[in-house]
């Protein structure tokens, strides 16, 4: 893997996107390895009861997938300090979903992030901020 | 009316259930990590965690809440899925709580094998105003920490209750 180094960054760039998409069977695996019975994540009536157009992808899971595109970003060597995000809107399974973000500050070797979760027509699903603490260059 | 009744809102700050210890286990560390798609080698592999400065593999962050969850029976189930004792124990006027975010803190790395103590208290309840009428925001701040009494990780968990 690639190792990102606090050198090499600035306010402004860009993170490289992440693209997930969840199949049923991935929601499921994710209910069972949380414990989550809840029937909105593999009962599409139950969700439409609930007032969803389909099963939902869980919040928590876009959060690890969140954890995923930030820690990606940090390489190995990169230290994730914070993460904080909202969930703004419902996601569902066998749609594109995007993980895009931007530094918005350098302090120190601690880098500051910009990070949210798109779906396929642009929505924003789950906006938030993170901090990383990225290595220097080997002197 | 409000949706917070005044003994509930007079907890804002009392411990949430007692504390919960637990080791956290590698093969269900990995299973979370299998099934949110992200096989990074620090999570699956401990040479890979050495070189990138850890004593051992570390577990995905978002594992942590996960690693505290109760086994329950099955009468403990809802109609909809859900756990009857999900989500905090406050007595609220509301019929849904939804999931609406987390904020994370890490200070010290986490490994599999460790055993961490995991205390909840509810940090803030906020009555507001959404497009969909009035909702209440639910703030518990979870603490895990480590037998040498460091805390090594601290959630806020947010929820809207309408």
């Amino acid at each position: 893997m690639t190792q990102t180094q606090l050198e090499d960054v600035k306010p402004g760039d860009t993170l490289p996107p992440l693209v997930k998409s969840a199949s049923r069977a991935q929601l499921f695996l994710f209910s069972a390895a949380t414990h989550n019975p809840h029937r909105i994540h593999y009962d599409r009536e139950q969700a439409q009861r609930e007032g969803h157009a389909d099963v939902l992808v869980h919040g928590p899971l876009q959060g690890a997938w969140l954890h995923q595109f930030v820690q990606g970003f940090a390489g190995p060597r990169g230290r994730v300090l914070s993460l904080a995000f909202r969930n703004r809107g419902p996601a569902f399974p066998e749609r594109e979903l995007t993980f895009r973000g931007r530094i918005t500050a350098v302090e120190g070797d601690v880098v500051t992030l910009e990070v949210w979760e798109e779906d396929d027509t642009g929505a924003v699903l789950m906006p938030g901020t993170a901090r990383v603490r990225l290595p220097r260059r080997s002197a | 009316m409000s949706l917070i009744p005044a003994e509930t809102l007079a907890r804002v700050g009392e411990r949430l259930g007692e504390p919960v210890s637990a080791t956290l286990q590698a093969h269900e560390a990995e299973r979370f990590a299998y099934a949110a798609g992200d096989t990074n080698p620090i999570y699956l592999d401990d040479a890979a965690a050495r070189a990138a400065g850890y004593r051992a593999r570390v577990v995905p962050p978002a594992f942590l809440v996960w690693a505290f969850e109760p086994p329950r029976p099955l009468d403990a189930l809802r109609e909809d899925g859900l756990w009857r004792d999900a989500g905090p124990p406050l007595r609220l006027a509301v019929s849904r709580i939804l999931y609406a975010g987390e904020e994370w803190e890490y200070r010290a790395p986490v490994h599999a094998g460790d055993t961490l103590t995991a205390e909840t208290r509810l940090a803030a309840l906020e009555e507001k105003t959404g497009g969909s009428g009035p909702f209440v925001l639910i703030t518990t701040e979870t603490t895990y920490t480590n037998p040498a009494g460091e805390v090594v990780a601290l959630v806020r968990g947010k929820r809207i209750a309408r």
